[in-house]
């Protein structure tokens, strides 16, 4: 060491000042490290221009072995009179850089294994820098050119390591190995993607862990939508974390991110979950707790642990409503036989057939709609699309008992409205045995208690409302139909 | 292009907004187009399981029925809405406690943070003014002054525990109706008709009716279409006389002629809309279409004295006063006519006790005797025709009324009354999609405050529109760079425990 100072003679001051900054860094770093607060605006405003000030000295580290052995030949020797600059700038940049790293990962909420790894990175970086800069200058032979050789090998493979890491950071921790092809995966040896840990069926985590995040958590961290590339939709998952890194601490309930997340102030901004901002039950909380603190495993078995909650799984107290999905690919995809059929009845009969949803292949018929217009020859027209028919509204039409036989092929019915039409019992009779109607309508029509025993073929039936019909006040009505007819 | 004042105004028509969307299919897009792509895809990514609902119609049917999200169960719904908030402990919410106590001063835990339209000093607590009793199978307690209604708990589903944030007639109207306390919003039958679109292309799809000799305080807004097109906003109709002003053919002038003329109106609109693709253009064409349909429907639908005597009679419509039971019986053959959205407003609920009019003595003894046939009536009618089970029946005011007496200026007042009190009301449905015969959430001993499951105005929307078919989340309209919603940007629950 000495003699390396002798021999760059009047520099040597000035290569200790170049240090101080480096010194300074290294010092914020050990008293000042990153714990996952959030601070001042100043400092992430400041910090927020690291991933952008971060590239140059990367370029101006990978530029120095460029210059080093291109300038071995002739032709470019003049290009190694620049490398000492160049690696003075660099180390400049990489101190400026990792002082920005460090402002925001000091202030913007930044904490973990992958963050520390990439500031020592940075910070080594800098340190490396400068000893390139400082025994570049020298004229100290054969030896310390050999020493300049490896710290310069050394600060190249830092800088990739740091930069990996560094990506790792803001893109995820697989976002080198995430889209590679899997031969490649194969050749490298590397874990095919996927869950890498199974949970043992039936045991405590299946059973009693899996149905909360199911319940709570996957509709944002699943297998749907995975926000800040966590997904709780199984074990593997759950423990291979998410872009902060892992979320759970074996043994340590609450040292674990996620247990700390779910049990903030729901109106923390770390709070979670996020959408509904509805706090996981007690008893939910319970249970993820004591399962880190028994040591988060897969494997445990159900009764391995005590004090739990009483009941059995673990459910909200309140009847969730979840909404039925839609997918309008398949229901395209489903309506296909039918769907000319249908658009042709819809351009001659405007209105009055829809499909029940927008998923469905079930139809609604109201044919009420046109009154008098709508006659026994028109249900005739909806014969193609009959079976796919389970609401047909024929009220106030002009309807008679001819029109039963092709109502008799619509066999799904679930509804069917014949109130103020000419229709007698007749049309009971000619009716086949609709295995699904629940609602028939006679209100106002010729029916007459005659069509009681009629009425008992349909075995769903639910409710039939034959007010205003030809039905006797006081007819007796039979057993089967009572608390189901409506007069 | 021969006009030059034609070529101009064309020209002004577009505006900023025209340019920068058309950058998205011009040159713009060779530079844009890769970023505008990624922000498409983390919409879409974020959207996640949400895609969105199209509702894009042919533009010349924009009422045009489409199917619910889900199979839905109820197609139509009759809100009677009791303008100036009917009192809860008068009529539904029964509290002995309150009686026993009633004439001390209220304790001052009442009052500490309290704010009131106008009870000052230290208010006495005031008990029910009419007895209750139990009713139906179902046991529910009712006040004896809706003897009718009584006689239907079973068909009912009470929900005790509405809460409001709105403690002002408009605003809270507001809320209740459009989900939002501010001018600008549509109302939720404007919702329900741009979703659904509607059965019955001769009439609106959503008829309001307005009785009580006032209009509500919240006025028109409450059945505008707000940013929605305007062809989903509620038509009012009169209760009697010719429903719609204006309607029927001037003198000599026939059916024909009537035609010819819209059709030369129509092509002139058209091509303004081919220009300019406003959406109120289309609106202005399918307005004037629907009047000269209506011309044979409306008329029809509307007069109540096509039915018989005996119905008449049932609703009451026959006593004097019955604007209401005119309007419920008109409600009735609206909906067997296919009209999505019926809205009834019943003005005169605001009993404070200033006037007799006022006072829960004598004007509110007048409204419950205005009300309560022809509501029971119309759930009768409803339920022996078969229409119940496809119609969801809401009845209710804006908010609630305070368990103390009012006492204006801090003195005793003449008349007995109420001051609002937007932190508990009751609000009852009826129909498909709800159970019968149950009360959801609970009040205090004093019907003060909830102390069980409360229910926001939108969560009480959301299952509403639950029972029409839809998530909440996905009846959505673009307007102002936000996907636009009946519940708001706050999170809303769909009340499962009532749903049948």
């Amino acid at each position: 060491m000495v003699r390396w100072a002798y021999s760059f003679g009047g520099r040597y001051r000035s290569a200790l000042v170049a240090f101080l900054p480096i010194l300074l860094l290294l010092l914020l770093v050990l008293f000042f490290p990153p714990d996952g607060r959030q601070r001042a605006e100043w400092a992430q405003f400041i910090g927020r221009f690291h991933p952008l000030a971060v590239h140059l000295p990367i370029a101006l580290m990978l530029l120095v072995p460029v210059l080093e052995v291109a300038g071995r030949w002739e032709r470019f020797s003049h290009l190694r009179l620049a490398s000492r600059f160049v690696l003075g700038l660099a180390t400049a940049a990489a101190a400026f850089a990792a002082f920005l790293g460090w402002c925001l990962a000091r202030s913007g909420s930044y904490s973990g294994a992958l963050i520390s790894q990439h500031m020592w990175g940075g910070v080594s970086l800098a340190g490396i820098c400068w000893l390139c800069w400082v025994l570049r200058g020298g004229t100290g032979g054969l030896r310390a050119d050999k020493v300049y050789a490896a710290t310069l090998t050394v600060g190249v493979l830092v800088v990739s390591w740091t930069g990996y890491r560094g990506g790792q950071v803001s893109q995820g921790e697989d976002h080198l190995t995430e889209y590679m092809p899997s031969i490649l995966r194969r050749v490298l040896g590397i874990s095919p993607g996927g869950p890498l840990l199974e949970a043992a069926a039936g045991g405590f985590y299946e059973v009693r862990v899996q149905p909360i995040f199911a319940e709570r958590c996957v509709s944002c961290h699943g297998s749907k939508k995975q926000k800040s590339r966590l997904r709780l939709d199984s074990y593997g998952w759950l423990m291979r974390g998410g872009k902060h890194g892992a979320v759970i601490k074996s043994g340590n309930a609450q040292g674990s991110d996620l247990f700390r997340r779910i049990t903030l102030a729901p109106d923390h901004d770390d709070f979670m979950p996020k959408e509904t901002r509805q706090p996981l039950t007690p008893d939910q909380l319970k249970v993820i707790e004591l399962w880190i603190s028994a040591g988060a495993s897969g494997t445990i078995p159900l009764d391995a642990i005590k004090g739990l909650p009483a009941g059995g799984p673990v459910r909200a107290t309140t009847a969730e409503v979840s909404f039925p999905q839609i997918d309008e690919a398949s229901a395209v995809k489903a309506r296909q036989e039918i769907e000319p059929a249908v658009r042709k009845l819809q351009d001659r009969f405007p209105n009055i057939l829809t499909y029940e949803s927008r998923s469905s292949t079930e139809l609604v018929l109201n044919a009420s709609l046109l009154g008098l217009k709508f006659g026994d020859a028109d249900v005739q027209a909806f014969a193609p699309v009959a079976e796919h028919i389970v609401v047909a509204d024929f009220s106030r039409t002009a309807i008679t008992d001819r029109g039963a036989s092709a109502m008799a092929t619509m066999i799904h019915l679930r509804v069917l409205r014949l109130a103020e039409t000419k229709i007698t019992d007749q049309m009971l009779r000619a009716l086949p045995n609709l295995a699904q109607l629940r609602t028939l309508n006679l209100y106002g029509t010729g029916v007459t208690a005659a069509a009681f025993p009629l009425l008992e073929k349909f075995t769903k039936l639910e409710h039939c409302y034959a007010g205003g019909s030809a039905i006797q006040p006081g007819a007796s009505i039979p057993q089967s139909l009572t608390g189901k007819l409506v007069l | 292009m021969a006009n030059p004042e034609l070529q101009m105004a064309i020209l002004h028509a577009q505006t900023r907004r025209h340019f920068l969307r058309s950058l998205g299919s011009g040159v713009g897009s060779l530079f844009l187009g890769s970023s505008l792509a990624n922000y498409a895809a983390a919409a879409d990514a974020s959207a996640g399981e949400r895609p969105n609902l199209s509702f894009a119609r042919d533009a010349a049917m924009p009422l045009s029925q489409l199917p619910p999200q889900f199979p839905a169960k109820v197609k139509r719904v009759i809100y009677l809405h009791m303008a100036g908030a009917p009192s809860q402990l008068e009529l539904f919410d029964y509290k002995p406690e309150l009686r026993r106590l009633d004439g001390q001063d209220c304790p001052a835990s009442f009052l500490a943070g309290k704010r009131f339209a106008f009870i000052s000093g230290v208010p006495k607590l005031l008990g029910s003014q009419y007895p209750f009793k139990q009713a139906g199978q179902s046991g529910q307690w009712i006040s004896d002054r809706l003897p009718h209604i009584a006689g239907h708990v079973d068909d009912i589903c009470f929900i005790k525990s509405m809460r409001t944030d709105q403690f002002n007639h408009a605003p809270a109207q507001l809320l209740v109706h459009t989900g939002n306390p501010r001018l600008g919003y549509p109302a939720f039958g404007s919702w329900v008709l741009y979703g659904l679109g509607t059965e019955n292309q001769n009439l609106p799809g959503f008829i309001v009716l307005l009785s009580g000799g006032k209009s509500p305080d919240g006025g028109k807004q409450l059945w505008s279409s707000g940013f929605l097109p305007s062809v989903y906003q509620g038509v009012q109709c009169r209760s009697h006389g010719e429903p719609v002003l204006y309607l029927n053919n001037p003198p000599r002038v026939d059916r024909g002629l009537r035609r010819t003329m819209l059709d030369a109106i129509d092509e002139i609109d058209r091509q303004t809309h081919a220009e300019f693709g406003n959406p109120e253009t289309v609106t202005r064409i399918a307005q004037y279409e629907l009047a000269f349909r209506m011309q044979m429907d409306a008329t029809d639908a509307m007069d109540i004295h096509k039915e018989p005597e005996s119905v008449r009679a049932k609703y009451g419509c026959t006593s004097a006063g019955s604007e209401f039971a005119n309007n419920c019986l008109v409600a009735r053959r609206l909906a067997e006519r296919g009209v999505r959205f019926i809205q009834l407003y019943h003005w005169g609920w605001d009993s404070h006790g200033a006037t007799a009019k006022e006072a829960l003595n004598i004007g509110f003894n007048d409204r419950c005797r205005e009300v309560d046939q022809p509501t029971a009536a119309l759930l009768a009618d409803l339920k022996e025709r078969g229409l119940l089970e496809d119609t969801l029946l809401v009845w209710g005011g804006e908010f609630g009324r305070t368990p103390m007496r009012e006492n204006r200026n801090g003195q005793e007042m003449k008349y007995v009354g109420r001051d609002h009190n937007p932190d508990a009301f009751t609000i009852w449905l009826a129909g498909g999609g709800v159970k019968h015969g149950i009360t959801y959430g609970q009040t205090d001993e004093m019907g003060y405050e909830i102390v069980k499951d409360p229910v926001d105005i939108r969560d009480l929307h959301a299952s509403m529109l639950y029972m029409l078919g839809f998530d909440y989340h996905k009846l959505t309209y673009s307007f102002q760079g936000l996907e636009q919603k009946l519940t708001s940007v706050k999170p809303a629950r769909v009340i499962g425990e009532i749903l049948a």
